[in-house]
């Protein structure tokens, strides 16, 4: 077991802290489903980001444990009964707080990849 | 988390990655992919659902749970698959450790279970210690606390009412002191019956002291306690139960004792029964009410200081140290001794006191059980440790043969801790099997041990389950689990994957690995043999021992003689009337077809009972000190001991004034350098009108009051006043003529109390109960070892000879014949139990001293014993070794060779 759990936290880690960022910011808009999730990182991302299930249902049962999202089981728009995550006030508040992490943190390698002047 | 919420959250789950494929497929569908396409390529894209969800479960915690329950379900489903095995590790690990908490039991009822005391350890018993015993007019113990007689030094726990008063009066020692006596044999009068009950008398501290109470009413009190006040009782729960239905109106009551009307205050908690462990009472008196019942035990007055017959017991007050109150206790004992109002010790004899915690000091008859039980402990502790080493054999030899399995299960990415966990979970499954089993086993047979008479005096006791018993049953099923289980596991990781997955490999990796295990299941095996010799060679000391002592002469014939306890003591016969019912017995015992003879003595003999003294003996300075017996008429005949000088005693013996003795050779070779005694007098004053005794005879050397002692001078005197018991000589089977002598006794007094019938026999039976519970049940541990270590000897030659069919069946095709085949196997198999017998024998060589104050002519190490258990255990080695052989030469050389 040991062995297959370092794989998957190396593919975390490549997203590590901006997974838990894009579910967030996903949720900003309105309360979705796992699929519905994946699907809206994909589109907007212009298909560059492929989020990993093996990562996206993990993220999302930490994120509920951790109270910054909330589940409720609602009827999808295609008359389909589906897990339906939600921002909480908790998760406003952390989402906040890492978008300026995220910015900070960007302009932080900008700055060091910036070429000398 | 609890099961059901973490169920839901497992659907839950399911569902959401259900939910998640299908309205994937779904848009490739709306997309127009065709619908088995789509769902197909659903799949692909979500990845592997199955480790999606582990890994999503992970995020919630308890994983060990769900694993443990993973691993349990899958570990039941290995057991079902191999019967046999699951069974014989089964039932291995239940004798193990059905025997270990069987014993334990024994150890926690008898030795361990704290005295129904509240706050024990600052309630303290006084001990008096000198270098030679106060002179005691009368002393009476009654079984509180265990005497040691071997010391160099006197000790005794009975004190006088006067010394208790005085301690009582030091308030700043003890905040509550009490003494106690013990029952003095009163009847509870009920409807014309008269029946006895046991009614210690106590101070009216007793109950504060010890801080017991009641369930009704109120306990005795101090005021309770003085000669003025009306006399009282306090039920126990048990006697208030049976003899009054629990009554609860009972207090306020009046009972009958003999002729004394008893008004009932109240009735005990239901723990204390008695201050004795194992022992119960019926109720309690206050101790003032002495005078009143004149017990047999002492004519004597309250107040007098040379009458030694309270335990003292007092609780310490708070601040006051064990050392600060022993040192002032001793003090008021050391002025009582010396200058009381009769001095009782010398200065030299140096009389102080030891305060003992009363867990220690009251031990009751418990000292008795402490070696036997501990060497039991052992015994069945080498026991379980055979068992878990055999289960470690079988385990190992099935790790063996699942190695493709675990391999697999290794190369699909399970952790080697992981694995190693499930065949954990296995070994601990069998070993909770085995546990409930064996605690089943272990109250079974306890409650076969409690009906037969091995257990001696406490056959009275209630194992009850409790929480220290069953935590220790657990304790030990974990460990019998995981201790076998520990080198299967460690070893069936250690796989080489490749070789083991091949098709058509052997089902071993390697021949060096292999060459490894076996040496450890060798070790194992001969481990366990030689555990099983040592317990064997343990018991056969045992035995001998028991043997030895059972065939010990003891002086008279011990067979076909029944002994009669006849109480007459409360029935109000005079001296004269007693000794008229005496005779009448006699004559009508004599006259019952098969008896041949018929007597009556002070006490049964062997029975541990003994009555000695010293006196002055004719033209010797010197004191002598004798035992003695009365004998009624036709003693020396009815036991068989010969009359070796001089006469035995004639009628007129038991009737003239003139004191008659006859002592035994052992007190000629003492005390007369083997000259004639005969016409010497012992006791008196040497004048005419108290001339003492008269020797008349010399008797045999017969014992007295123990086997295992040797003989001591001892006179025997004319049966004239007190108790008696009778003794018949029969020509038939004793126990026959049990119907006959209860008939009689009823025609003569129908009032007298069912008398104490038994054989000689069995009395020497009860007064060896300690040997013979260590001889039995340590010889049936010993065979229960042999059993278990030949099981396990025969399992690791059936997996070798399994493991080597094909090597077997090339020799035989190369033209080995049967015979060699034979030798093969069972040389391999006796050299192992020789080598296991061998280190057993010199480990037991080593160790058996230590069980030497329980051996009796025999030294522990006995050249015959171990030569006698190595040639059973060679039998039975024997008999493990030829099943496999005989297999092995069944093996047909064509399919062991097509077999690869």
């Amino acid at each position: 077991m040991a062995e297959k759990k370092e794989r998957y936290q190396n593919r975390i880690e490549l997203l590590q802290g901006t997974l838990d960022l894009l579910i967030l910011q996903t949720l900003q808009w309105g309360p979705q489903h796992g699929y519905g999730i994946s699907v809206a990182i994909r589109n907007r991302s212009g298909e560059l980001l492929q989020v990993d299930t093996g990562s996206l249902y993990p993220a999302l049962h930490r994120l509920e444990k951790q109270k910054w999202i909330k589940a409720e089981w609602r009827i999808s728009e295609n008359k389909q009964r589906a897990k339906f995550y939600q921002l909480t006030a908790a998760g406003k508040k952390q989402l906040t707080k890492e978008r300026s992490k995220w910015s900070q943190l960007s302009d932080a390698i900008a700055g060091v990849l910036q070429p000398e002047k | 988390m609890s099961f059901w919420r973490w169920k839901r959250r497992e659907t839950e789950l399911d569902k959401e990655v259900r939910c998640h494929l299908e309205m994937a497929a779904r848009e490739r569908a709306e997309r127009g992919e065709k619908k088995e396409e789509a769902e197909r390529a659903a799949r692909r894209e979500f990845g592997n659902v199955e480790l999606v969800k582990e890994v999503t479960r992970e995020v919630w915690g308890w994983r060990w749970l769900r694993d443990f329950v993973q691993d349990v379900r899958y570990g039941l489903r290995m057991l079902r698959k191999s019967p046999g095995f699951a069974a014989v590790a089964v039932l291995t690990l239940a004798l193990g450790i059905g025997a270990n908490t069987a014993i334990f039991s024994l150890i926690d009822v008898v030795l361990l279970r704290p005295l129904p005391v509240r706050d024990s350890e600052h309630v303290v018993l006084l001990k008096w210690r000198a270098h030679n015993g106060p002179s005691f007019q009368s002393y009476s113990s009654f079984g509180y606390c265990h005497i040691d007689q071997d010391g160099t030094e006197r000790e005794g726990c009975s004190f006088s009412y006067p010394f208790f008063e005085q301690l009582r009066s030091q308030a700043w020692i003890f905040s509550n002191v009490t003494a106690f006596a013990g029952s003095p044999g009163l009847h509870l009068v009920r409807g014309g019956n008269r029946i006895k009950v046991s009614s210690p008398l106590v101070s009216g501290e007793f109950f504060q002291t010890l801080d017991v109470r009641v369930v009704l009413g109120r306990t005795l009190q101090p005021s309770d306690d003085v000669p003025s006040a009306a006399p009282v009782t306090l039920l126990s729960y048990g006697y208030w139960q049976n003899e009054f239905g629990g009554d609860r109106s009972i207090v306020g009551k009046t009972l009958y004792l003999d002729h004394i009307p008893v008004t009932i205050v109240g009735v005990a908690e239901p723990n204390f029964s008695d201050l004795i462990p194992g022992q119960t009472s019926d109720m309690w008196l206050p101790l003032t009410l002495y005078s009143r019942v004149k017990p047999d035990w002492s004519g004597r007055g309250l107040d007098d200081n040379a009458m030694g017959w309270l335990t003292i017991v007092g609780r310490l007050k708070p601040g006051v140290s064990l050392a600060q109150a022993q040192t002032a206790v001793s003090l008021f004992f050391r002025n009582e001794m010396l200058h009381g109002a009769k001095p009782l010790s010398k200065e030299a004899d140096d009389p102080r006191i030891s305060l003992l915690p009363v867990q220690k000091g009251i031990v009751g008859n418990r000292w008795l059980y402490e070696k036997p039980f501990y060497i039991l402990m052992i015994a069945v502790s080498m026991v379980l440790l055979i068992a878990c080493s055999n289960v470690g054999g079988l385990m190992l030899a099935r790790t063996a043969s699942r190695q493709k399995e675990i391999a697999v299960r290794l190369a699909l990415g399970a952790g080697r801790a992981r694995v190693m966990r499930q065949l954990l979970t296995e070994s601990i499954l069998l070993a909770v099997t085995g546990g409930a089993i064996g605690v089943f086993l272990a109250y079974w047979s306890l409650a076969a041990l409690r009906s037969s008479d091995w257990l001696g005096p406490i056959h009275d006791f209630a194992v009850k389950p409790d929480a220290r018993i069953l935590g220790f049953t657990v304790l030990v099923a974990v460990l019998a689990g995981i201790i076998p289980g520990l080198a299967p596991a460690f070893r069936g990781t250690r796989v080489d994957l490749t070789p083991t997955l091949k098709e058509g490999a052997p089902t071993l990796p390697n021949i060096s690995q292999h060459g490894r295990r076996l040496n450890l299941g060798s070790a194992l095996v001969v481990a366990q043999i030689m555990l099983s010799m040592l317990v064997l060679a343990g018991a056969g000391l045992l035995v001998r021992t028991l043997v030895n002592l059972k065939s010990i002469d003891p002086g008279f014939d011990t067979r076909n003689l029944l002994l009669i306890g006849i109480d007459l003591k409360e029935n109000e016969y005079s001296e004269q009337q007693a000794q008229n019912l005496y005779r009448e017995l006699q004559s009508r015992f004599s006259s019952l077809p098969g008896v041949t003879n018929v007597s009556y003595s002070s006490s049964v003999l062997l029975s541990g009972s003994l009555w000695s003294g010293d006196t002055s003996l004719e033209r010797q300075k010197e004191r002598v000190t004798r035992n003695m017996l009365a004998v009624g008429p036709g003693f020396f005949e009815t036991m068989r001991i010969p009359i070796v000088a001089g006469r035995g005693f004639a009628a007129a013996d038991f009737e003239s004034t003139h004191k008659t003795t006859i002592v035994n050779r052992a007190f000629v070779r003492r005390y007369l350098e083997n000259r004639s005694p005969l016409g010497l007098h012992l006791g008196g004053s040497g004048s005419k009108e108290d001339p003492g005794e008269e020797i008349i005879g010399v008797a045999g050397d017969a014992k007295y009051d123990d086997l295992k002692k040797g003989i001591e001078p001892t006179t025997y005197i004319p049966f004239k006043r007190g108790g008696g018991n009778f003794e018949l000589r029969t020509a038939a089977t004793p126990e026959s003529l049990i119907p006959a002598v209860r008939s009689i006794i009823s025609q003569l007094d129908s009032h007298l109390p069912s008398p104490d019938l038994k054989t000689q026999t069995e009395q020497i039976n009860r007064s060896l109960f300690r040997e013979r519970l260590v001889a039995h049940l340590s010889s049936f541990f010993g065979l229960l070892a042999l059993a278990l270590a030949c099981v396990g000897l025969y399992g690791l030659l059936a997996y070798e000879v399994t493991r080597r069919t094909r090597e077997i069946g090339i020799r035989t095709a190369l033209g080995a014949q049967q015979g060699d085949v034979l030798r093969i196997v069972v040389g391999q198999g006796l050299a192992l139990a020789a080598l296991g017998a061998a280190l057993g024998i010199a480990v037991a060589a080593g160790v058996t001293r230590y069980i030497q104050s329980f051996l009796y002519g025999v030294r522990p190490t006995d050249p015959g014993t171990f030569a006698g258990v190595g040639i059973v255990l060679a039998m039975v080695a024997l008999a493990a070794c030829y099943l496999p052989a005989r297999r092995a030469m069944k093996v047909d050389p064509m399919v062991a060779l097509r077999y690869e």
